[in-house]
């Protein structure tokens, strides 16, 4: 026991390694302050729309919630709020919900024109990215481990302690392994106690918590193994200190920017655009042709409905609304389409995990945070069942003619928040326990050469 | 020659072959070299692919729209119009906020929509790691190499005990560091030649224009000369070579890593923007407050009516020689697109005021400054993609105002039947979208010039340093 609190004792009086480790320490408690003011922010804009929406709903209300009222107008004039809050993890992993929008209303109308709409949006604030944990643990954490252990042994070495350290009886054999676990274990306490308090704070599941801490454990192993490999081959600090900033710069910069590159040459998403453009074709196209074409499929999905009066004048609500909801249905085949191809991108992020330690990281925990792409996906799949309960509302007043009234207005579906759809991905999260376990073997047998051919030195 | 410039040449040219012996210096050279040439072909054949994709979807929706049959001048209001913002010349260099802002609109009556899907609502996470354009090299990575090749420039000599042998034999302070100077400064041209020739290459085949190409790569030779002239000043500092590097390291991360990253935070708590729900329920307030034309007893309306009927002569909407609803319908296009306007340029300051926030902190962080410089250069900024809206917004105002003036003067104002329709041959007389390129130095001419200001003077400043430093340096040494 007295080795380690001399090895402590030892770190802490380096200023370089005490400054590296107090200052992860800051900047992974300010990613964690700053993540919890991000949600909390976006909570409150929720919250804002709510009442936005509330004025809006009641002045709705007034104008079309006549004894005489109309469905076909309220449905037309009411907009329906739908949000996506923030899960209590995505302080610590933002995503995407910087880009993507998380308040959408929605009216009966064709869904397909609706669910791309983009929110407010300063392109320039987006462009850097967010500032929270996951960017502290992929892009800082290799830092500090790198000023903790470029000089590990090679400090030694250039101080003349070497021979002397790795003949020393007991205490010497282990000395790089209690060092590393030493530094292994402050590097990692530095992350995860302000990521344990934000998700106290923030009352984030145990699982998800604990996927993340354990997403940091392994990348930390990761980096750890990999500068222990570095250190351990015999060089100068310098030169020690090159090749890991080199590695850090491939890993966290190149590398990740290459493959997403390739990644949207290979996976192109036009089909968004093509999807808008078709639908609106069919919908303008229904003023063109006889109803009854237009009634056709929708009878095939709506048989109830069959049997009620034929639309015969010029126009009228359930017509109108029969040509939204075929118009969507008419790039249904599109529209899996563009999802599938939104997913492939997200899958190949995933399967490059295996190779990649900060894609793997930046996927479990967008994951676990449930603040990727796949959450947005599902926020869309769910404002889409949410329009279908509107149809299913709307359409017995529209198409047994009953007046839509006061009352009405207040029996009108809600949207209620989607359940969370954060899962823990296995495979990336082997990906990266390979990774970590292939490195920091490397990492043993090369201290242990080391430590043997200093000894013969 | 003079013997002072000689000396001068010779510490340089001794700092050069140091260089060139250093393996590891050479494999990190060549490695980014082939990186800003990769990925300026990659961005090129990238933006010529968007580019003539945005084209073939701008000609094929402005075709569907003529090829409409005879309809109500109204539907085709609604039918709308797809534009997509075609992307400028020198986005292959820097996209800026390209990946970020929507680049198709679509503009239809009564409604101001959003440009939807950008690149980053629909990639991966990976998007944030950053897009390997030679922006990003020169602005990131191209820092890193001559900090890692630049840090011992001094603090090695010293470390090494070849300072002294070095003024001992009558070198002085100055020349030592002019010599080193003249060594780093031949590296950052080395390492931004690549950039310059490709830059060149494209203004020279008229793929991108001179004059902004011409102030990039000045802009970018400013900021790298900072990043060596810093490195040098810090290695004139430091007694040891490897407390140079972990400082310039260190400084690095806090202008070029983070930095960036927190500001925005700032901005973002500073000033909040409302949302666009908040905007629509607002704008669709005010318009009630205006009038409503449904409302026969309407204020303004049946003011708008009497005047209507008094400058046609006639007592009743029925005698007027045009058609009334057509008339309403464009009173209310000027309505609700004055408002639109309004609130478009109130979101659009408070934007600026957000990122004059940011920017504001170029001083301290020239990667702002010469990130903003070259987006402004390549039309990839905030203001450009503010200009495309601008003309967006225009163009659907006069598309759908034409439309409303054919319902007014085709479309009869009485007994026009259940189904009035005008002829198609009108569709192809209506103006399709034509984006006009905005002139960057004028749109962006105050910004690049307080831009290129703020580097040059983090410029000079360093170099001022290193001559203090090297005044003191004489002083140890003696």
């Amino acid at each position: 026991m007295n080795a380690w609190k001399a090895d402590l004792r030892l770190l802490f009086r380096a200023p370089l390694s005490a400054g590296a480790l107090l200052l992860l320490l800051i900047v992974t408690a300010l990613s964690v302050a700053a993540g919890l003011a991000a949600t909390a922010r976006q909570e409150a804009i929720i919250e804002r729309v709510e009442a936005a929406q509330r004025r809006d709903l009641a002045s709705v209300t007034r104008d079309y919630g006549k004894p005489d009222g109309d469905a076909g107008n309220a449905a037309y004039y009411t907009f329906h709020l739908t949000t996506d809050p923030p899960s209590p993890l995505a302080f610590a992993a933002l995503g995407q919900r910087d880009v993507q929008p998380y308040v959408l209303r929605v009216r009966l109308l064709g869904l397909q024109s609706q669910l791309y709409e983009s929110e407010t949006l300063n392109p320039e604030l987006a462009l850097p990215g967010a500032f929270d944990f996951a960017f502290v643990l992929i892009y800082l954490a290799p830092l500090v481990i790198i000023a903790l252990m470029h000089d590990l042994v090679s400090g030694e070495r250039e101080a003349g302690r070497l021979r002397l350290l790795v003949s020393l009886p007991a205490s010497g054999r282990g000395v790089w392994v209690r060092r590393s676990v030493l530094r292994y274990l402050l590097v990692l306490g530095a992350l995860l106690v302000p990521l344990v308090m934000g998700a106290a704070i923030s009352r984030a599941p145990v699982a998800g918590t604990f996927a993340i801490a354990l997403a940091a454990a392994l990348y930390v192993a990761f980096w750890l193994g990999l500068a222990l490999l570095v250190a351990a081959r015999g060089r100068s600090s310098a030169a020690n200190g090159a090749t890991l900033i080199g590695c850090w710069i491939v890993l966290t910069l190149l590398a990740p920017a290459l493959a997403n590159a390739v990644l949207s040459r290979a996976i192109p998403v036009a089909k968004g655009i093509d999807l808008t453009l078709a639908q609106r074709e069919r919908v303008h196209r229904a003023w063109d042709i006889p109803k009854e074409e237009t009634f056709r499929p929708f009878f095939v999905k709506h048989p109830e409905w069959r049997d009620t009066p034929p639309v015969l004048g010029r126009f009228h609500w359930k017509w109108y609304y029969a040509m939204h909801e075929v118009g969507d249905d008419g790039v249904a085949a599109e529209v899996a389409d563009y999802r599938q191809s939104l997913t492939a991108r997200e899958v190949w992020t995933a399967r490059l995990g295996w190779v990649l330690p900060a894609a793997a990281v930046q996927t479990i925990l967008h994951r676990a945070a449930d603040s990727d792409l796949l959450a947005h996906l599902a926020y869309q799949g769910s404002i889409e069942r949410f329009h279908t309960r509107l149809r299913d509302f709307y359409y017995p007043y529209m198409f047994h003619e009953r007046p839509f009234q006061q009352a009405d207005f207040e029996q009108m579906p809600r949207y209620q928040p989607r359940p969370s759809s954060a899962s823990l991905p296995i495979s990336p999260m082997i990906g990266l326990l390979v990774l970590a376990a292939l490195v920091s073997g490397a990492a043993v047998t090369g201290v242990r050469t080391l430590s043997s051919s200093a000894a013969r030195e | 020659m003079s013997f002072r410039s000689t000396k001068v040449l010779r510490v340089a040219a001794e700092e050069w072959r140091a260089l060139v012996r250093n393996r590891v210096a050479m494999i990190a050279s060549l490695t980014l070299t082939a990186l800003i040439v990769t990925s300026a072909i990659l961005g090129m054949e990238q933006r010529n692919a968007t580019k003539a994709a945005r084209a073939r979807y701008q000609a094929t929706s402005d075709e569907a729209f003529d090829a409409q049959p005879d309809r109500h001048p109204h539907r085709m209001v609604h039918y709308g119009q797809f534009v997509f913002r075609p992307l400028s010349a020198l986005a292959f260099f820097d996209p800026g906020v390209d990946g970020f802002t929507g680049n198709t609109v679509f503009l239809e009556g009564h409604r101001q929509n959003s440009a939807n899907f950008s690149e980053a609502r629909q990639s991966s996470l990976l998007l944030r790691f950053g897009q390997l354009t030679p922006a990003f090299v020169l602005q990131t990575l191209a820092p890193l190499l001559i900090v890692f090749l630049a840090f011992g420039a001094v603090s090695r000599e010293r470390e090494q005990g070849t300072l002294r042998l070095l003024l001992a034999q009558g070198l002085r302070p100055s020349e030592l560091a002019a010599g080193k100077l003249s060594a780093y400064v031949g590296v950052v041209a080395a390492i931004a030649a690549p950039a310059l020739l490709v830059l060149a290459a494209a203004a020279l085949a008229g793929q991108a224009p001179p004059v902004p190409s011409l102030l990039m790569v000045s802009g970018y030779l400013v900021y790298l000369s900072i990043w060596a002239v810093a490195a040098l000043l810090v290695s004139l500092l430091v007694r040891r070579a490897r407390d140079a590097l972990i400082v310039l390291v260190a400084a690095w991360m806090g202008v070029v890593i983070l930095a960036p990253r927190i500001l925005p935070e700032l901005a973002v708590a500073r000033i909040p923007t409302p949302t666009r729900i908040e905007t629509d329920v607002a704008i669709h307030h005010a318009l009630k407050q205006i009038g409503d034309s449904h409302n026969p007893d309407d204020p303004y309306f049946s003011e708008f009516k009497a005047k209507t009927l008094a400058q046609y002569g006639v007592e009743k909407v029925e005698d007027l020689p045009v058609q009334w609803a057509g008339l309403v319908g464009m009173e209310g296009e000027r309505l609700t697109s004055g408002l639109f306007d309004r609130y478009a340029r109130e979101a659009f300051a408070r934007e600026a005021e957000q990122n004059r926030l940011v920017r504001q902190f170029g001083v301290i962080s020239p990667l702002i400054a010469v990130r903003q410089l070259s987006m402004s250069l390549a039309a990839t900024d905030t203001e450009s993609h503010q200009d495309f809206l601008e003309q967006v917004e225009r163009h659907r105002y006069h598309f759908v105002q034409a439309l409303n003036l054919l319902q007014v003067t085709k479309i009869p104002n009485r007994n026009a039947g259940a189904d009035p329709r005008i002829s198609a041959a009108h569709w192809k007389t209506l103006p399709s979208f034509t984006y006009r390129e905005p002139n960057v130095l004028q749109l962006a001419g105050d910004r690049i010039r307080a831009n290129l200001l703020i580097l040059v003077c983090w410029l000079a400043a360093l170099l001022a340093g290193c001559g203090l430093a090297a005044r003191r340096l004489g002083e140890v040494a003696r």
